[in-house]
């Protein structure tokens, strides 16, 4: 007996990507016998989703980059257990996707089939190699304060980058992680992707994706590398990133390449404080 | 010269997944789109206008909407009059190819059999028929007050 959840699909009717979501939803409950959630009765109605969509894994499906579903599932507090972006996808399938008619032809229907079997594929748990030797863990942070908007940054140890983002080096590996200012933009972080382990990343490529319902954010990678482990409780537990990025909110870590030569594209503390300063500045008008 | 904008009327479809009703209002919605009215129906996509989307509500506050629900629990009608206003005609699909029919469980595009086909065409009937009075309520109103309208040619005036 294939394991049952609950789909939350977008629904949109306007675009193609959103029909595609539909039938998706549909196909992924029929192979598993789950339940469908309809987005615009669940926000009209609360009482017959609420159970369902508490008590099974959560699947969403995303028509396109507005993300209605992920953020409907954002306002009624649910945890993701697993998300697709139709858009992403066919772009990563070499599927244009028309604009109108909006009607499913056989390419389409296809494509719809193979995401609805990847949706509901469980796979297992990347296989780590965390290092055994304990990072350590910063003893007190540089606290930069702006009204009511308090961001910690460690006040040794770790390298930074513009996109705030962070490395802690330990040998020939590292950790990597997003900043304090990552987090408190986003604000609740529901959902986590992880690099894939054993994957090589050069300096400055994607490194994962966290997800609230404001945003999605794309991790870059401060160091080339491989990656050798990834911080599987994230993806039961995005909310640790909230509670403290530096330390169980650490995204993965690396087997280091060239730590050395790339030390001079990255920002050290005093570097780093300053450029959070301007980015709190604007944050701080921004949320005013 | 300006051009004068044709009248567009948002036909807000109920999305479907609690019901067959609703995979009926959104393919009736579509063929208004794609074949019957294409050139003044507008669909509004009711998951991003409740999530927010101020283009889809502000639309819908100022042109006229027709609400296309798939039951009597008319999401679409009562999310619209919620947040743009009143809409100017409502159909549920439900009266039209009664209940049983309208709440068997949610289709898939792939499970379209001729009987659905003819109820779609029986709902985007009404539908238009629908669309046409508001047009040619839009006409008469227009024409009141100035020597054009706005439908070009789609109604009797």
């Amino acid at each position: 007996m294939s394991k049952k959840y609950a789909v939350l699909p977008c629904n949109g009717l306007d675009k193609c990507a959103g029909q595609m979501a539909k039938e998706i939803a549909l196909l992924a409950c029929e192979k598993t016998g789950s339940e469908l959630i309809c987005p615009v009765f669940y926000r009209v109605a609360d009482a017959r989703y609420d159970k369902i969509a508490k008590e099974n894994p959560l699947l969403v499906v995303d028509g396109c980059q507005t993300r209605c579903a992920s953020k409907l599932a954002a306002e009624k507090g649910l945890k993701i257990y697993r998300k697709m972006t139709v858009t992403e996808q066919a772009q990563k399938h070499g599927l244009q996707l028309a604009v109108e008619p909006l009607r499913l032809w056989k390419e389409e229907l296809a494509l719809c089939a193979e995401l609805a079997d990847k949706l509901v594929k469980e796979e297992e748990t990347p296989q780590d190699s965390a290092t055994a030797v304990e990072y350590p863990m910063p003893h007190d942070y540089i606290i930069h304060t702006k009204d009511k908007f308090s961001f910690r940054i460690p006040p040794e140890g770790f390298y930074f980058t513009e996109n705030d983002c962070w490395v802690q080096s330990l040998g020939n590996r590292a950790r990597i992680g997003v900043t304090d200012y990552v987090q408190q933009s986003l604000s609740d972080i529901m959902f986590f992707t992880p690099p894939v382990v054993g994957t090589e990343i050069e300096q400055f490529g994607e490194a994962g994706t966290i997800e609230s319902g404001k945003a999605v954010f794309e991790l870059v990678c401060p160091v080339s590398g491989k990656v050798t482990a990834v911080n599987t409780e994230l993806l039961t537990a995005p909310e640790r990133i909230n509670e403290n990025p530096y330390e169980r909110g650490w995204i993965a870590e690396l087997e280091l390449t060239q730590f050395d030569e790339e030390q001079d594209f990255l920002l050290n503390v005093e570097e780093y404080l300053n450029i959070l300063k301007k980015k709190v500045a604007e944050f701080h008008v921004n949320k005013r | 010269m300006m051009e004068e904008e044709k009248l567009k009327i948002g036909v807000v479809s109920c999305s479907g997944e609690d019901c067959a009703g609703g995979t009926i209002s959104r393919l009736a919605t579509r063929k208004m789109m794609d074949e019957l009215r294409p050139d003044n129906t507008v669909t509004i996509c009711l998951p991003l206008f409740l999530a927010g989307g101020q283009e889809e509500r502000m639309f819908a506050k100022e042109c006229p909407t027709i609400a296309v629900d798939g039951c009597d629990k008319a999401c679409a009608k009562r999310a619209t009059e919620k947040y743009s206003g009143k809409v100017s005609s409502g159909i549920l699909v439900s009266d039209l190819i009664g209940s049983a029919a309208a709440e068997k469980p949610a289709l898939s595009t792939r499970d379209i059999t001729t009987e659905h086909q003819v109820m779609v065409d029986q709902v985007a009937a009404e539908i238009t028929r629908q669309f046409d009075e508001i047009m040619a309520k839009n006409c008469q109103e227009q024409s009141k007050s100035s020597s054009t309208c706005s439908c070009r040619g789609n109604c009797d005036c």
